[in-house]
């Protein structure tokens, strides 16, 4: 008791103070489990989202072959440099930047090639995507690389990286078929929002590469990277393999192919050659091309200006992005037309050498005339004054119709990029477009293929394989694409008149020679053809366009060409030659 | 020795041993993740300290805490003042607070000599030398006098926190001995209204959409330096500015709560290798997210259990002493650990505005684990001594 009486301190305050220190910790343990159990899952999405990146990988890009199987676009491996920014941690970020710097040059003189990058990439890309390799010197060749796997104890923070690069064996070959690549990140695939980082990726900016580009590209793969605070990758891992692209077959016959850029060398022009039964098309091509190895790695800027600010415009897919006046060869249609309007075979009409029209002549080739003429003899002869009667006679709606039947003034839904409707024109359509009122002189300019009518190559080709074949296809590159086609609405016997003219273009009748006779000059088959001479322009700048349509053999096609030369002679002495020596390769062997 | 050993509370040197240890490896993993090699052996000077603290643990348990009290708890306050005084002069700065003097951080021992001189000033009735009534008014002021001067020379350093962990211990401990309690009780009110007023103010300040002349015109009334009004806002509004001042408290949630039930294993904390938690205090004042984010919930039961026997053992001493002063020692020396568990681990987890203190046992500052070793001698020390020695 004598304790208790000294002691100031009763045992009820300890239990209070118990009990406050019981409440404390249960309160901290309630609290901890509604973080760490009830929450947890929250947490842990908040640690991942900070700390691992996703990444999206690009899949091998298919290659693009020929129909037999030759290998037009591939895929070689590539080697570069890169810098790993991990290697050059610093406490600033600028130091870490300059670190980088000096390690760039350091390697840079060693394997001698300076520096691609400069501070300012090199910033960008620790600030951007730190967690990823910077590329350096892409592409390198074998000296470097030996220079470097020799030293590369010394170069701390640089690795070699494989990746694959695009080539084109052919170098310019099929150039506007085959289109270019750029480097890209990857598609955004829908609700992949999440991802950081895509991983540079080829993506096809023109023909087939970009037509087919979601085809060839494959499905995409997926890293994940874990990252510190400051963004240093220091872990990464594969989630899913990307599928590489498929590869994708074509209907271009390379062999054909190579002729037809042989014939075209030096001009500016293009040309198409198909097989009329099922639309695939055997070569394409526009001239004059560029080199499709030249936008690998990267196309340089002083190329692109080069191709840019060519007047002969390189970059320009002239076979189906070029839309010509057809001229002479567009006659047939004018024929078919006439035909059904009620004319027949062999109506004479007397040319004089001029046609006048509504203030205005129209010349023929033949300056005095070519006299009385029946269908097969004018189109044999390609005689203006005729055609522009039959047009004049025949009217503008019955006409037009007939020109739309073959497609004319629409896309010819080609697996293509580029793909020009051309211009079937009437009075509506001048109206909307200038504003001007439709007169005679514009049907009868029309109706020799001139004034305001346009049509692509590839157009034309499809007019001379439905006139041989009774039938009008889709065009199409790909090759297990189903053919398509529909029959013309002209009875056989008028197209068997058209097709008589044409056979006569090229054989001639007796001693008479056809305009087109060069076209199928020791083809082993019957060739048939039309010729065209388009004037364009007027004064100075006026030219001539030389055209040659033709399908082979006559009495079953299996091809046909559309050929166009800008600035030539005239159709019957600067494209049908060409269109000859194509056809002569086609035939020459086996006769496919 | 019988005594002692008879009565030596084994319960309560286990569980220090387990603390030490689960310190130890808390420390190792918040070391190894940090770049500069000095810290991967930080968990080596743990178990040194660890070692010496247990050394003068077992020696003050041996010698009677009376004994103890006479001889040291004047002087030792008197040479606490001194070293509080010196530091604010001589001190070095580290992260903007004159805290370390040579070797030890002052605020910390002087914690446990003004526990030791209010225990051996307000343990009896009358208090030694000045023959007051503990229960008078006369009583109050002394005691407000005499952990006055510490508190402010703490707070000039500035280390609020331990001011925070100081005033409830003497708090408890006058309550415990009956010194005015009324004025105690208007003070408490007093402390608890002016914390809510200032929680109030900055909260009417940092709201969104305040102008800045009125946020001006508010914050003018608010005693808080600039760094502790963040401290407040981001404990008022965690969410807005979780890359700036929010970062910290942002990271100790995420470490903790990505832990879930099991954790992620020892080492292999991510946020804490990874360095999102900032390196600068996840060895000490949040390492307890390094813990909790390794060894999940059950490792923070774990701990909390450890720590609430670890209490029980204080409170167990309090109760069995048959002594004012050695209950006032045990529920003073018991109270300070339970502040800085209590503070600690709240303010990780945002109940509390981020203070600047450390986790007992698990933290690794060596003064401070000294002198909570030291704290619990004496409570040992009461435990053992319970009644007065029949000498």
């Amino acid at each position: 008791m004598a304790n208790r009486a000294e002691s100031s301190a009763g045992s009820l305050p300890c239990w209070v103070v118990a009990a406050v220190f019981a409440a404390g910790i249960v309160h901290l343990a309630v609290s901890l489990r509604a973080l760490q159990v009830t929450s947890a899952a929250d947490y842990n999405y908040a640690s991942a989202r900070q700390s691992v990146r996703r990444m999206q990988t690009a899949g091998l890009r298919g290659r693009i072959l020929d129909r037999h199987g030759e290998v037009m676009a591939g895929n070689r491996p590539s080697l570069s440099i890169v810098c790993l920014p991990s290697g050059f941690e610093k406490r600033s970020w600028s130091n870490t930047v300059s670190a980088i710097e000096r390690g760039i040059k350091e390697v840079g003189e060693a394997i001698g090639r300076p520096s691609p990058l400069s501070r300012m990439a090199i910033s960008r890309h620790v600030s951007q995507s730190l967690a990823l390799p910077l590329y350096v010197w892409r592409d390198i060749g074998e000296r470097e690389l030996a220079v470097f796997s020799e030293r590369e104890r010394e170069f701390a923070g640089f690795t070699v990286i494989k990746t694959a690069e695009r080539v084109y064996p052919g170098g310019s070959l099929a150039s506007h078929v085959l289109g270019y690549v750029g480097r890209d990140r990857g598609e955004i695939q829908s609700g992949d929002e999440k991802f950081s980082y895509f991983a540079p990726e080829m993506r096809g900016r023109s023909g087939l590469e970009a037509y087919y580009d979601g085809f060839l590209r494959g499905v995409p793969g997926e890293m994940k990277l874990l990252v510190d605070a400051r963004g240093f990758a220091i872990r990464e891992w594969t989630v899913l393999d990307a599928t590489p692209g498929p590869d994708i077959a074509t209907t271009i016959d390379l062999r054909i192919q190579k002729e037809v850029e042989r014939q075209l060398q030096g001009e500016r022009g293009a040309c198409v050659v198909m097989d009329p039964r099922n639309g695939e098309v055997l070569a394409l091509a526009s001239a004059p091309g560029f080199e499709l190895n030249a936008f690998v790695p990267t196309l340089s800027t002083e190329t692109y200006a080069r191709y840019i600010d060519d007047p002969a415009k390189p970059l320009l897919n002239r076979a189906t992005g070029g839309a010509y006046a057809p001229g002479s060869t567009f006659k047939p249609v004018t024929a078919l037309a006439a035909l059904g309007a009620g004319h027949t075979a062999d109506e004479e009409y007397i040319c004089t050498g001029a046609y006048a029209c509504g203030g205005m002549t129209l010349r023929c080739m033949s300056r005095w005339g070519h006299g009385p003429l029946d269908m097969c003899h004018a189109l044999m002869k390609s005689c203006n004054p005729f055609f522009c009667n039959l047009g004049m006679t025949t009217g503008t709606n019955a006409f037009c119709r007939a020109a739309r039947v073959f497609g004319l003034g629409s896309k010819t839904g080609l697996d293509l990029g580029v793909d020009r409707a051309g211009v079937v024109p009437d009075g509506d359509w001048k109206m909307s477009t200038y504003g001007e009122k439709w007169y005679p002189g514009d049907l009868a300019q029309m109706s020799i293929g001139q004034g305001m009518l346009l049509a692509t190559p590839l157009q034309m080709a499809m007019v001379a394989g439905a006139i041989g074949t009774g039938s009008l296809v889709t065009p199409h590159l790909r090759l297990d694409a189903a053919p398509e086609s529909r029959p013309l609405p002209f009875p056989e016997s008028h197209l068997r008149i058209v097709r008589k003219g044409m056979r006569m273009v090229v054989a001639g009748d007796g001693n008479l020679r056809g305009t087109g006779w060069r076209g199928g000059e020791g083809v082993p088959v019957s060739v048939s053809g039309k010729t065209g001479t388009a004037e364009v322009g007027a004064g100075s700048s006026r030219r001539k366009n030389a055209w040659f349509i033709a399908y082979a053999p006559s009495d079953a096609p299996t091809a046909a060409v559309a050929l166009v030369v800008e600035n030539g002679e005239s159709g019957g002495l600067t494209a049908a030659p060409k269109v000859c020596e194509i056809l002569k390769a086609m035939f020459a062997e086996d006769g496919t | 020795m019988k005594t002692f050993l008879a009565r030596f509370d084994w319960l309560m040197l286990a569980v220090m041993l387990a603390l030490v240890s689960a310190g130890t490896v808390a420390i190792w993993s918040a070391g190894s993740a940090r770049a500069e090699t000095v810290f991967h052996g930080m968990w080596v000077n743990n178990l040194v300290t660890a070692a010496v603290g247990l050394t003068l643990y077992f020696a003050i348990a041996a010698v009677d805490y009376r004994r103890t009290l006479d001889f040291l708890a004047l002087p030792g306050y008197v040479v606490a003042i001194a070293c509080l005084v010196a530091v604010l002069v001589f001190g070095t700065s580290v992260y903007g607070g004159r805290r370390w003097l040579w070797f030890f951080q002052p605020s910390e021992i002087s914690k446990l000599f003004v526990i030791s001189l209010v225990a051996w000033l307000f343990g009896r009735r009358r208090i030694p030398l000045l023959n007051i009534q503990v229960a008078g008014f006369r009583a109050f002021l002394l005691l407000a006098v005499a952990v006055g001067i510490p508190v402010a020379l703490i707070l000039a350093e500035p280390d609020l926190g331990t001011a925070l962990t100081l005033l409830p211990a003497v708090a408890v401990m006058a309550f415990a001995a009956g010194v005015w309690r009324r004025g105690l009780a208007a003070i408490a009110a007093l402390g608890g209204i002016a914390a809510l007023a200032v929680l109030g103010a900055v909260y009417e300040a940092e709201r969104p959409g305040v102008p800045a002349a009125r946020r001006e015109q508010i914050m003018r009334f608010v005693p808080l330096k600039p760094h502790q009004v963040r401290r407040v806002k981001v404990f008022l509004f965690p969410e807005t500015d979780v890359t700036g001042a929010g970062y910290n408290l942002r990271q100790a949630k995420i470490s903790i709560g990505s832990g879930g039930f099991s954790g992620k294993g020892i080492g292999r904390g991510e946020m804490n290798h990874l360095k999102y938690l900032p390196q600068s205090i996840s060895m000490n004042d949040f390492i307890f997210c390094v813990w909790a984010e390794e060894t999940g919930f059950v490792g923070s039961a774990v701990l909390l259990a450890l720590f609430a026997a670890l209490l029980g053992c204080g409170c167990r001493a309090a109760l069995v002493s048959t002594d004012g002063r050695g209950r006032l020692l045990a529920l003073g020396v018991s109270t300070l650990v339970f502040a800085h568990v209590y503070v600690n681990i709240a303010m990780s987890i945002g109940i509390v505005p981020i203070t600047g203190l450390p986790l007992p046992f698990i933290s690794s500052g060596r003064t401070f684990l000294v002198t909570v070793m030291c704290g619990l001698g004496l409570i040992q020390s009461v435990t053992i001594h319970r009644e007065e020695q029949q000498t």
